[in-house]
């Protein structure tokens, strides 16, 4: 018996030997600092998580693949570099909670808007920033908060965000309400409660609030109902893909990120997808 | 033990993480989940009440026979129909977003909790008042009979000689359906209320560890156990009671 498992445990790592030589001949065309030694859940592609449904501008009418919207525009980006062909990134739905389960992953990273925590990092394995992120405070323009240009002026609004995301921590840190906040499961059930008044305003990334106020909370001629009164001074919050813990991919991934950095691509997708919010002035 | 059964140990057992998600940390916008669970108890004790009274009221209208009860006879069938076939979730939906959404002054401006309790409500009135309906239909009719023979009228059999009767034989039934509404108040997180379930997810994706969610547990089995024991003790004490008159 143990003689059988022996060779069955040899020949799965002899397999697992050739599939890693076939995948990083795969993505044989790049050059780029640490990918020799990358392996991928499927060889010859580039598997990439992320949840159902997505949300603009960092992804476009919910189909990842479309190459629209910014995260989706720089994982094709990313794998570019990487050697892959667009035909050769293959999406996976993976809902939040399930990215940083422990166990085997079902993607190569995971894409969906994350911010790097110290303690995130210790669950799993982050990639360098592909955006530096600040949180926005949203309100409604008939609210009577939606002239109010100070953290302080904020203290008597109810609260909400989407559940588990950094906008508890800006709430609970820098404005500390005197109403409990509320956390929503999803970003749209936190809209719902905002146009019902349950509650005063939502903290989100700013690009995400700025759709929100765009194109989200507006009536049926596009008017817009919300209002986007400021942002929190940026305290170095960026987001990251995520790996399984000690992947071997993160340096691969790492070193295109720089090279997309350094050859403007980054900004660039910033611009066309992003560029809109600059105008949010930074709450005092 | 499993492969991976290190990772899964520290990512829903680790001590240090169970105890800060147990007594939060607003500077990381982490809410305590002790903070959390007395939303949980107040809840239920609140839904608890109220679920006792209009369970009963609906179980009575079903089983009065009087022809001028007959159109409530038939709204409660339906109503009982109704909430006991629809996932208590999609209630909490429709009460805790519609309602506000309808702009009904006053009504339309209650908190969520206020919502997230009429949604309980609604729906175990509706279980319960099944369970008070079989109580009723385990007393005796010889009972009945007796109750018309010392002149007692339909109102005051109910009151007097069924109900006392019907209430003792259904309080197990009455409380595996109070321990299932403990725990379906851990729905009410769907409407934004941070209670203990919702402050160990904040916990969970804050840290990408799920200890919060043990500490939850911990504290819901803290409440169900002890419930279940002194309601036991009860029944017991009720039976031994009752045989006295026997021997």
């Amino acid at each position: 018996m143990r003689a059988l498992r022996l060779a069955l445990a040899g020949a799965l790592s002899a397999t697992a030997l050739t599939a890693a030589t076939l995948a990083s001949t795969a993505g044989a065309t790049t050059t780029l600092k640490g990918c020799d030694s990358a392996t991928y859940k499927t060889s010859g592609k580039l598997t990439v998580g992320t949840d159902n449904p997505v949300w603009e501008p960092w992804f476009s009418n919910n189909k990842p693949s479309n190459g629209a919207g910014y995260e989706s525009a720089f994982t094709y980006a990313l794998a570019r570099k990487m050697g892959f062909s667009k035909a050769n990134v293959k999406w996976v739905t993976v809902p939040f909670d399930a990215s940083y389960a422990p166990g085997a992953k079902s993607f190569d990273f995971d894409i969906n808007e994350i911010s790097y925590t110290p303690q995130r990092a210790r669950t799993v394995e982050f990639s360098k920033s592909y955006y530096n992120v600040q949180q926005s405070v949203v309100v409604l323009k008939t609210s009577k908060y939606a002239n109010v240009t100070t953290l302080a002026g904020l203290k008597g609004a109810k609260f909400g965000d989407q559940v588990g995301t950094t906008g508890m921590t800006y709430i609970t840190k820098y404005i500390k309400p005197d109403a409990k906040p509320r956390a929503y499961n999803t970003l749209d059930l936190a809209v719902a409660a905002l146009q019902s008044k349950q509650i005063d305003a939502i903290v989100v990334d700013t690009p995400t609030g700025n759709y929100m106020v765009n194109v989200q909370i507006t009536t049926k001629s596009g008017k817009a109902l919300a209002k986007q009164i400021g942002q929190f001074k940026s305290v170095g919050e960026h987001f990251g893909v995520t790996f399984q813990k000690n992947s071997k991919l993160v340096a691969c991934v790492n070193s295109a990120i720089a090279a997309l950095k350094a050859d403007g691509t980054l900004k660039r997708l910033s611009n066309q997808y992003l560029s809109d919010y600059t105008a949010v002035p930074l709450l005092k | 033990m499993a492969p991976g059964g290190r990772a899964v140990r520290e990512f829903f057992l680790s001590p240090t993480h169970a105890w800060r998600a147990f007594i939060g940390d607003p500077s990381e916008g982490l809410s305590a989940i002790w903070e959390g669970f007395l939303t949980n108890i107040w809840m239920f004790i609140v839904c608890e009440v109220l679920v006792l009274i209009f369970g009963l009221a609906i179980a009575v209208v079903r089983m009065s026979s009087s022809p001028i009860l007959t159109p409530l006879r038939f709204l409660s069938t339906v109503y009982t129909d109704f909430f006991r076939g629809i996932p208590v979730i999609l209630v909490l939906f429709a009460v805790g977003y519609g309602v506000p959404g309808m702009d009904l002054g006053w009504i339309s401006q209650q908190s969520p909790t206020v919502y997230a309790c009429i949604s309980l409500t609604i729906t175990y009135s509706a279980y319960v008042a099944e369970v008070y309906r079989a109580g009723i239909n385990s007393v005796a009719t010889n009972q009945l009979v007796a109750a018309r023979a010392i002149g007692l009228r339909q109102g005051a059999t109910m009151r007097y000689v069924v109900l006392p009767q019907a209430v003792r034989n259904v309080i197990p039934p009455l409380l595996n359906d109070f321990i299932s509404l403990q725990k379906d108040t851990a729905l009410v997180s769907t409407l934004g209320i941070v209670d203990a379930t919702q402050a160990a997810h904040i916990y969970g994706s804050l840290n990408f560890n799920f200890a919060g969610y043990t500490v939850a547990s911990l504290l819901f089995l803290l409440l169900t156990i002890p419930m279940t024991r002194l309601t036991d003790r009860l029944i017991n004490r009720d039976r031994v009671k009752r045989l006295a008159f026997i021997s």
